[in-house]
């Protein structure tokens, strides 16, 4: 396949701000120590010149198709078609399987690209990342020990103490884990205190796990990420002749909604949908439903954009099933394409995540990551609703859900 | 400049000294005891620089993060630090003045308009934002709040900053402007006497404003170094392990106020020159 080159079609403007024109609201930014702003302008500089370097583009390209496999099935599924009535009634379902990546989810595309582009631009030789289910400590870790760079994680020790098969393989791929004993002691705390140890170590690079932190992280993220949309607007193509009429991702910091939507922002046939995790419900305040909860405009590790927080500007804790969505933030380009509209936004509960999880296994022979379900969940609602036969949906199955399998059985066996 | 900044700095002079800077994270460990510690600092600092606990702050080590937890824990919010300031203010004879040290996001949620205000209304004499980037929309508008009210901006330069980003920082600061004497968070190393003297010669090419130099001030003879070469010498980490220290020993109050100064006495000699 013929992957079509990168497009930039929503550039933040030089100070890495997404504007809605409408409200004049900002979204993105860079908000950190003086310390870290060499390091940031190292890394932006070091951004623009590899996307110009055909070579550097070419050679990640090859990594991302041979190790990640970033070329996955486009998979239809006449399953979750027959649960919402069929073909007939509401169309086809189109599954994109990121979860058949190397390291099981979409997280190792921006993370080995980042790791590609710290080894071969800025010529580091340590990354420093931050983790939470260790989902994207597992990728780093992987990309430093093929790309042969050292690996530092900081994980919050709340999360530390959680059996994790991603943390197991992390340290098996080499990486230094560092716990952290900080506020809350989970992925906030880990991701402040990887920034304090950049601050530390300049000549190392610090790879951020989403679409998130200062400029230029979250369009570099994105930028690296959105090969695999560019992938599958080819392959639906192929498949249906046409643009889907439906995109849906789940939405924690926001990188695989990115990744899946970026291509068919400016394709106004398109309804794209971003799911947020209900955790127990909105009104529980229990959840990291950012955007459907409304929550308010704040400066959160480096950027500005809506954050789960109280009227002192203390950052409250997300409280989700799904590790992979605990966070209290979204990234600056999603808030901004929810403040204009073009993404909207649904959210899922826990239990309608858990109940999908065991739908997935038994009807469809599909083990999804937990993360994944709370999208299927909200799109089947959606396109049920939409009762379109005529519609092509697309779904972004982020992960593999081998980490949720312990967790997973113990609900199975006390819900049934 | 702001005219408690001239004050101090005038009186430095005639003393022959430089100006010794406490930072303590507001309310750690409570109210009371933080009100008690920063009157008898008052005592011997020329400046007391009171932290804004930010329960996710990106720059602080963990001892000032473990300090913020204390404090957000007895019930710290920027009203009340702002209130803390007043009280302590009303309460002291001295011309001491006050720094608050925060970050960006309760500047922007209290409303930044909001933020000057009170800090005029408390007697603040000069704020420090750790993330405010030069070129945001929202340090443009701290900066022009606060010059408006004579009250100081005090920017952090960073060994790794270039003239660049010096240049852009000094245009805002008006009566000090703050070293960060080696890159990495505060009280992780020692002091970078060479980092220091590279900066301060950097700075003074284009500018005369006062010096104030932090990061890595542990010991009495860190402060007679760095004395030398500054305007202000900055102490913090340590003084925030003292109040912990302190306060796990049960002292509180008073107590507590002078188990912390009597640490606090011993380094601020190092200031005469």
């Amino acid at each position: 396949m013929k992957i079509p080159p990168f497009k930039e079609i929503n550039p933040p403007d030089q100070l890495g701000y997404w504007t809605n024109k409408k409200t004049g609201e900002k979204y993105g930014g860079q908000y950190i120590s003086p310390l870290l702003i060499p390091n940031l302008k190292k890394v932006e500089e070091g951004f623009k010149k590899a996307m110009k370097n055909k070579k550097f583009l070419a050679g990640l390209e090859e990594q991302l198709i041979n190790h990640i496999g970033i070329v996955t099935p486009l998979l239809r599924s006449k399953e979750l078609e027959d649960i919402v009535g069929g073909e007939k009634k509401i169309g086809k379902i189109f599954l994109k399987r990121t979860d058949l990546h190397h390291d099981s989810s979409h997280k190792p595309v921006s993370a080995f690209s980042s790791v590609y582009f710290a080894k071969h631009i800025l010529k580091a030789k340590k990354i420093i990342t931050e983790t939470g289910a260790s989902m994207n400590a597992r990728a780093v870790a992987s990309a430093c020990a093929k790309l042969g760079l050292e690996c530092e994680v900081h994980i919050g020790a709340v999360d530390s103490e959680k059996v994790s098969l991603n943390k197991d393989i992390t340290e098996l791929y080499g990486a230094k884990i560092i716990e952290c004993h900080d506020s809350t002691k989970t992925l906030l705390p880990a991701m402040a205190a990887a920034l304090r140890s950049w601050q530390n170590d300049p000549t190392a690079m610090y790879v951020v796990g989403s679409v998130c932190g200062p400029h230029p992280y979250p369009l570099m993220v994105r930028t690296f990420a959105s090969i695999v949309g560019r992938i599958t607007k080819i392959q639906m193509k192929n498949l249906t002749g046409r643009l889907p009429s439906t995109v849906f991702a789940v939405c924690g910091g926001g990188s695989n909604l990115n990744m899946i939507s970026y291509p068919y922002y400016r394709e106004k046939s398109v309804s794209i949908f971003g799911i947020e995790s209900a955790g127990k419900g909105i009104s529980s305040g229990k959840h990291a439903a950012t955007l459907t909860s409304n929550a308010p405009i704040g400066i959160l590790l480096g950027a500005r954009s809506n954050v789960l927080m109280n009227d002192d500007g203390q950052i409250d804790e997300s409280a989700t099933e799904a590790s992979g969505l605990d966070f209290s933030g979204t990234g600056p380009e999603i808030c901004y394409m929810h403040s204009i509209g073009r993404i909207k936004f649904r959210a899922t509960t826990d239990k309608e995540a858990q109940e999908t999880f065991l739908m997935m296994c038994r009807r469809t022979g599909i083990l999804p990551a937990i993360e994944a379900c709370y999208v299927i969940h909200a799109a089947l609602k959606e396109i049920k609703k939409r009762k379109n036969p005529k519609e092509n949906h697309l779904i972004h199955l982020c992960g593999s859900g081998e980490s949720n399998v312990t967790r997973m059985l113990k609900y199975k066996r006390e819900n049934e | 400049m702001n005219k408690t900044f001239q004050k101090i700095f005038a009186k430095a002079k005639a003393e022959n000294r430089s100006c010794f800077v406490a930072f303590v994270t507001g309310m750690d460990p409570d109210y009371e005891s933080s009100k008690q510690i920063l009157i008898e600092l008052s005592k011997y600092c020329s400046v007391l620089e009171v932290g804004v606990s930010f329960n996710t702050s990106t720059s602080d080590s963990s001892i000032i993060m473990s300090a913020n937890d204390r404090a957000i824990k007895s019930g710290a919010r920027t009203e009340k630090i702002f209130q803390l300031i007043k009280e302590v203010k009303s309460e002291i004879t001295s011309d001491t003045a006050f720094v608050t040290m925060g970050y960006l996001n309760q500047i922007h949620v209290y409303g930044i308009d909001k933020y000057i205000k009170d800090c005029k209304k408390s007697g603040v004499d000069g704020c420090i934002v750790v993330d405010s980037n030069n070129e945001s929309p929202e340090d443009e508008l701290i900066f022009k709040g606060l010059t408006k009210n004579d009250i100081a901006f005090i920017k952090l330069i960073a060994p790794t900053n270039d003239s660049a980003y010096i240049k852009q920082s000094l245009k805002k600061c008006s009566s000090w402007v703050y070293i960060v004497s080696y890159a990495g968070v505060t009280g992780s190393k020692d002091v970078n006497l060479e980092n220091v003297k590279k900066l301060t010669k950097m700075i003074r090419k284009q500018s005369n404003i006062p010096i104030g130099v932090g990061f890595g001030v542990k010991t009495l003879e860190d402060v007679k170094k760095v004395s030398k070469l500054a305007d202000l010498v900055v102490c913090g980490s340590n003084i925030v392990e003292r109040i912990k220290e302190g306060s796990q020993n049960g002292l509180s109050g008073q107590n507590l106020a002078h188990f912390v100064s009597e640490y606090v006495i011993n380094l601020a000699k190092g200031v005469k020159h």
